[in-house]
């Protein structure tokens, strides 16, 4: 059996959201360090859907294995992998006189956000190793 | 690392609130100063502030995906406030006109105190950006524990 069997796509997933989430921070980093700078549109980075449509695609391609004898491919793995996010801007309804447009409540509001989610994914990653272990010892 | 970015970034926001903090302490401590070396009364200093790309060569040499978007902050200018100065009746002072008018700073201390409050709260809003960002990279250190 193949080392993907054990590193199953969990693990690439979960990668995958810890590094886009970090992304994430970064922008929201920026976002409140320029609260106060004229003209500036806050960013954010949008990667849900395009996580969700790369693991929905990964189930389809490995249901259309024609042979019982076809390799796996490891489908759901390697789109996820390739998932970048795209970078949107993501104005307040109603910018100050000086043109900049971060509401401050919300940049932490997605911040805290951003980083439950992060610990989250961690976790999980942290638990599947985890229990890899307990299956690899037997106790 | 990533993390590494998001803590420059939030430190540059820091840094250009520790300065308008030193300016806005400047226009306080001065709001009676009737004299300055460039003659006549103190004028208010502002900063203004503009956002800048990452300052970190190893990743625009690299043009990592991972610095697109973010800006740091940086204090491009700062620049004296050219309102006209306060015109306050004191006849007594040595530096009043021939109307007894003496020219005072242009500082209005309740905007000065509204300004100093806005930037102790952003001054905040970035001391907890950093904690975030270090408790995930805390966190990181524990996969595989």
């Amino acid at each position: 059996m193949p080392l993907d069997g054990i590193f199953n796509s969990t693990v690439d997933i979960l990668g995958k959201s810890i590094d886009l989430r970090a992304r994430q921070q970064n922008l929201l980093s920026s976002n409140i360090a320029n609260a106060e700078t004229p003209n500036y549109i806050p960013k954010a980075l949008a990667f849900e859907d395009e996580l969700q449509g790369a693991l929905k695609a990964g189930d389809k391609r490995a249901q259309t294995a024609t042979n019982a004898r076809h390799l796996p491919l490891k489908g759901a793995a390697s789109r996820v992998s390739s998932v970048n996010g795209r970078i949107i801007e993501t104005p307040t309804a109603s910018p100050g006189k000086d043109g900049n447009a971060v509401e401050l409540e919300s940049e932490m509001g997605r911040m805290i956000e951003n980083q439950i989610m992060y610990n989250a994914s961690v976790q999980l990653l942290s638990k599947q190793f985890l229990d890899l272990r307990t299956a690899i010892r037997g106790q | 690392m990533d993390f590494f970015n998001s803590m420059n970034i939030s430190s540059s926001a820091l840094s250009a609130e520790r300065t308008r903090m030193n300016l806005i302490s400047s226009n306080l401590a001065n709001a009676n100063a009737t004299r300055t070396p460039e003659g006549g009364p103190y004028k208010r200093k502002d900063a203004v502030f503009a956002a800048t790309p990452i300052e970190n060569s190893f990743s625009r040499a690299l043009n990592n995906a991972a610095t697109q978007g973010g800006r740091q902050v940086a204090v491009q200018q700062i620049i004296e406030d050219q309102n006209p100065p306060r015109m306050q009746y004191d006849p007594a002072h040595p530096d009043a006109n021939a109307q007894g008018y003496v020219a005072m700073p242009n500082v209005n201390v309740i905007e000065e105190m509204a300004d100093m409050i806005n930037a102790t709260r952003s001054y905040e809003a970035n001391v907890t950006a950093v904690q975030a960002a270090k408790s995930m990279a805390m966190k990181t250190l524990e996969i595989g524990k």
